[in-house]
């Protein structure tokens, strides 16, 4: 078992990001001074995008780790392992950002169970610390590092609630769905397809995010679209790849299923 | 059978208390004449009717004997079933239509003769209308499609094509164009376009600016009125259409075959004359466009050409109409010429202006509430005291809409009323000034504001220096201070404070809280119900299960029933490395780790009766089944009560009971009884909860709109003590949460229960089921 090379993290190609307000503005600044930044905002909308834009704009390697409610404070700082005989360290994904100075994104952050989260407490304040207790190391974070977290507060599960110690640490930005003619120009980029009908995808996503009274939870993210549109290009029929892509996808209630694919059938 | 057979049967459906002496004679009476067979098959529906509403069986047993010249008994459960939907989708009204005419309601649909009905498309229509328009609009039946801007009206059943498909299309269609017509202000809504509009030979604009009736004022301007309205809606529905075909072009291009089939069936052109020739020339016209067949050209006359053209150009507006109508009238009408209106096109429906108007005045007023409430709620109390203060003097400007951008109408000043000291104009508004303090008007707010200035051209002053007065706490009649009142000598119970807004403190043992017991019914309400959900029962349970097995292994523990591998090798990577192994090396099987408690508060109020109040109770079935298969301790309690003396709650189950079949009975007695006094019993349970031993302490509740007592509890003061006990609550360490169900969000909702979760449920036939998908999302 090989530890990951820090090159690999690196983002080499400009991610494709619009921004939507002053975002980029709001983490630069966060990141010359070293404070932490929490992305709010529902799934599909772009957080994970941006954290790379922001990676390759400050030219620093991204590490991104997914969280689960398994993940152990080992899976993130590291653990000895044996190899013919012999014991070696093997740095976690948050030591490795910590030692060269790399931004450690942790996506969704609050399916993880809450003693793991805690050992990013003196990362998230100004002391900027993490202790690798098995090996007795101190690491003290240098200027480049960057930690950043992102969850999605559409959930409303009691269980899943970040604790306050946890998010007043941050800085934190809202992303939400881009505003139609950016939405647009995102699928269009993306999905590399026409005007006309990445303007017919965002009015169809438009109408599905109004229905949360009537049962939806979430409404269809541009991550959606952005799959309806590729599926388009590929010479799937529009509306039929708009119900696998977005009907299918949002709902398992047989009422709404009808109306979205109806709403899609009104404008496609 | 004998009488007092009857009577005791009788009892076992309806207790006896439940009905008046009179009542109860002639029911016995009513049902002694039946053979036994058939008197046991009403009874058995009686069963099913009387938790439903008692008003809705007293009404079936009217009717009962006109339904029965034609249904036979076997017949008679399935006719119930009918009559109930009717019921739950329209009211009473509906239900006693339903009943009149047992032919065509209930024989021929079953005889297959019917094509779509709109009680079987709504479970589709309404969240597709919904979703693309963006606004909560209802759905309602009527003789024919049509509009009054709020709901949408549509026809109780589409029989165009054999199958559900097509006629489901048509329904699509016709809800469709029905908010295209809203969206394109087929009424002329929007005050500054309508004040926009000047048209030959209308009377001189009234000093107010008032827009209302431009409608009535533009038709009263033809000698023949009716005559004028079909040829606008004509027009209208031309201009709709083309906007429907950029907006909607699938839905337009799918309808193109059923657009050739109105044509097919519109009269021959050859047989007409005068204006009926030129109008059905028109309409067939548009079919032909809207079929993509084209078949049908114009013709030569250059009037008529223009007149369409006008209309159907994609920049047409409210004010091209007006003259297209004005200009067609005065080309083919020649003064009040003998008018038999033909057929109107299907889709465009009934011209409706006067319904029209009064749901816009209606929404006037609420929206007027609305924003005085909302704007009340988040002003400052000292400085919104102050500007009420300041109201006496009329020199002084109170309250000053800021505008957005630098775009101010200076015409609204002279239209503003002389009493009201500050004129008030904007085109959007965002903030709104005190004295010198800016307030920035949160989103729905200042939503709200744009609804209100589009339909009247500017926020009215007073609107704002009510809203401070009220939240000043000044000339408010119905909150004024605490009232003595009778009942005051009611003794026993537990006391509880109660907050008063107004003093930000409590009301110190304001309120007196009584326990009281269910008695449990016998009855077919809980198998009913079980059987109605059995498939959604099943797949509950399936899915609460899983909750339940879900965490199964938790690794890394000091024993347990195997070896973890991974801890393991950490170990001995450890012992290598020369540090200290951990001891952690286990795996366990965890059973208890779902360490929740959960309290669910029942609404018994009045207000509950009927649909509401049977669903309240079905997802209470639904949720004890499945979360007697996960294993979470949890109770369940009613509240109700009249005044602060008599607030009750009752006791249906407690943490420790089982589920059974007397809890099951309990469930079942359930019924209305007073008032919504929220405050009390939230404050009780909280008490309860606290004392759980739980990780997770889960409050829910289950009310049906504003909290609202006899006595002064109620408004803003009822809302804020509701929001306070809510607070309480959560900082004593419980998680609250309200499933609220009414017919569209309000506002207080917000605002009431901001600082905790809710979630709000306007299709009551989906609350036996969503209740515990609530309680699954919240808990997982």
């Amino acid at each position: 078992m090989q530890s990951q090379k820090i090159e690999e993290h690196f983002i080499t190609e400009k991610p494709f990001y619009l921004p939507q307000k002053n975002e980029l503005a709001v983490a630069l600044a966060a990141y010359g001074n070293g404070l932490p930044l929490l992305l709010k905002g529902p799934t599909g909308s772009g957080k994970t995008r941006f954290m790379q834009f922001l990676a390759w704009t400050v030219k620093r390697p991204l590490i991104t780790v997914s969280c689960h409610d398994d993940l152990s404070t080992s899976d993130l700082v590291g653990r000895y392992l044996i190899r013919g005989g012999e014991t070696f360290w093997l740095d976690g994904p948050m030591t490795l950002a910590v030692r060269y100075g790399a931004i450690c994104y942790l996506d969704e952050v609050v399916e993880a169970r809450k003693d793991t989260t805690v050992v990013i407490h003196p990362l998230a304040d100004d002391r900027r610390q993490l202790a690798i207790e098995k090996r007795g190391e101190l690491l003290t974070a240098p200027r480049e590092f960057m930690l950043a977290v992102s969850y999605n507060p559409g959930y409303q599960s009691v269980l899943k609630d970040m604790k306050q110690s946890t998010r007043q640490r941050f800085v934190a930005l809202e992303l939400n769905y881009p505003p139609p003619e950016l939405e647009r120009d995102i699928i269009r980029h993306e999905a590399g397809i026409e005007e006309p009908l990445a303007h017919s995808l965002v009015r169809i996503a438009a109408m599905t995010r109004g229905l949360k009274d009537s049962g939806l939870q979430e409404g269809a993210s541009t991550r959606l679209l952005v799959h309806a549109g590729l599926l388009i290009r590929e010479g799937i029929p529009p509306r039929e790849a708009c119900h696998v892509t977005i009907t299918e996808a949002l709902t398992d209630d047989h009422e709404l299923v009808g109306a979205i694919d109806e709403m899609i059938s009104s404008v496609i | 059978m004998e009488r007092v057979a009857t009577a005791v049967s009788l009892q076992q459906v309806i207790p006896d208390h439940q009905l008046n002496e009179w009542e109860h004679e002639e029911l016995i009476e009513q049902l002694a004449a039946y053979d036994e067979q058939l008197e046991r098959a009403v009874l058995a529906q009686i069963a099913v009717i009387w938790p439903v509403s008692h008003a809705l069986c007293f009404a079936f047993l009217e009717q009962l004997h006109n339904g029965l010249r034609c249904l036979e008994t076997k017949e008679l459960a399935e006719w119930v079933k009918g009559i109930l939907h009717a019921y739950e989708a329209d009211g009473l009204r509906a239900a006693r239509l339903y009943m009149a005419d047992v032919e065509n309601n209930f024989l021929c649909p079953r005889r297959g003769e019917s094509g779509l009905t709109f009680a079987e498309a709504q479970g589709r229509l309404v969240p597709y209308i919904r979703g693309i328009s963006g606004r909560g609009l209802q759905l309602e039946v009527s003789a024919a499609a049509a509009t009054d801007t709020s709901t949408i009206f549509l026809p109780r059943d589409v029989r165009f094509y054999r199958d559900h498909t097509g006629n489901f299309q048509v329904y699509k269609l016709l809800a469709t164009y029905q908010w295209a017509f809203i969206s394109q202000d087929l009424y002329c809504q929007n005050h500054a376009q309508s004040a926009a509009i000047h048209f030959p030979g209308g009377r001189q604009q009234s000093r107010e600016g008032d827009s209302d009736d431009i409608l009535v004022r533009f038709f009263s301007i033809f000698p023949h009125q009716q005559l004028a309205q079909d040829i606008y809606h004509l027009l209208q529905t031309l201009r709709v259409s083309l906007f429907m075909q950029q907006e909607y072009p699938g839905l337009m291009r799918d309808l193109g075959p059923f657009f050739a089939l109105l044509l097919e069936n519109r009269p021959d052109l050859q047989r007409l004359a005068g204006i009926d020739y030129q109008l059905e020339k028109i309409r067939q016209w548009l079919l032909g466009q809207l079929s993509g067949e084209k078949a049908s050209a114009l013709g030569g006359d250059p009037q008529l050409r223009n007149i369409v053209a006008a209309a159907w150009n994609g920049r047409a507006d409210n004010g091209d109409i007006f003259m297209a109508t004005r200009g067609f009238y005065d080309a083919f009408c020649h003064d009040k010429p003998a008018y038999e209106p033909l057929q109107p096109l299907f889709f465009q429906g009934e011209f409706r202006p006067r319904e029209a108007h009064r749901a816009r005045l209606a929404r006037r007023e609420s929206n007027r509430q609305k924003f005085i409430e909302a704007l009340a709620a988040i002003l400052p109390p000292q400085a919104a005291a102050e500007a009420a203060e300041a109201e006496k003097e009329p020199k002084q400007p109170v309250a000053n809409v800021v505008e957005n951008g630098a775009n101010v109408t200076p015409a609204q000043h002279h239209a503003t009323n002389q009493a009201e000291p500050d004129p008030q104009s904007a085109e959007e508004p965002r903030f709104i000034c005190l004295d010198d303090a800016q307030l920035e008007l949160p989103e729905e707010l200042r939503e709200l504001a744009r609804e209100i200035e589009e339909d009247l051209g500017s926020l009215p002053s007073f609107y704002i220096s009510s809203a401070s007065q009220r939240a000043g706490g000044q000339s408010r009649s119905p909150l004024k201070g605490p009232q003595q009142e009778e009942g005051e000598g009611l003794q026993g119970g537990l006391l509880y404070d109660e907050w008063d807004f107004r003093r930000q403190g409590f009301r110190k043992n304001w309120c007196r809280l009584h326990r009281k017991q269910l008695h449990a019914v016998k009855g077919t309400f809980v198998s009913s119900t079980l059987e109605k959900y059995r498939g959604q029962i099943m797949q509950l349970k399936r899915q609460f299960e899983m909750m339940r097995t879900q965490h199964l292994f938790i690794g890394r523990q000091r024993d347990g029933e195997d070896v973890d591998l991974d801890a393991l090798t950490e170990a001995y990577a450890d012992i290598r490395a020369g540090l200290v192994p951990s001891d952690r090396l286990f795996v366990r099987l965890q059973r208890d780790q779902r360490d929740i408690a959960a309290l669910f508060l029942v609404d018994m109020s009045s207000s509950t009766e009927g649909w509401v109040g049977t669903a309240l109770k079905e997802s209470l079935v639904l949720l004890s089944e499945a979360l007697d298969s996960l294993g979470d301790r949890y109770a369940i309690y009613g509240f109700s009560g009249m005044r602060r003396t008599r607030s009750e709650i009752y006791h249906i189950k407690e943490f420790t009971e089982p589920y059974s079949d007397e809890i099951r009975g309990r469930i079942a007695a359930i019924a209305p009884v007073d008032y919504t006094r929220m405050g009390p019993p939230i404050r009780h349970f909280t008490g309860v909860l606290s004392k759980v031993e739980a990780k997770v302490r889960l409050l829910i509740i289950l009310t049906d709109g504003k909290p609202e007592d006899y006595d002064d509890y109620k408004g803003e003061y009822a809302i804020e003590d509701t929001r306070h006990a809510l607070i309480e609550a959560k900082n004593a360490g419980i998680h609250p949460f309200c499933i609220t169900i009414d017919r569209e969000a309000q506002d207080y909702m917000g605002h009431m229960f901001g600082e905790i979760n809710y979630t709000f449920i306007n299709d009551v036939r989906k609350l036996p089921l969503r209740v515990p998908e609530i309680y699954r999302l919240l808990t997982s």
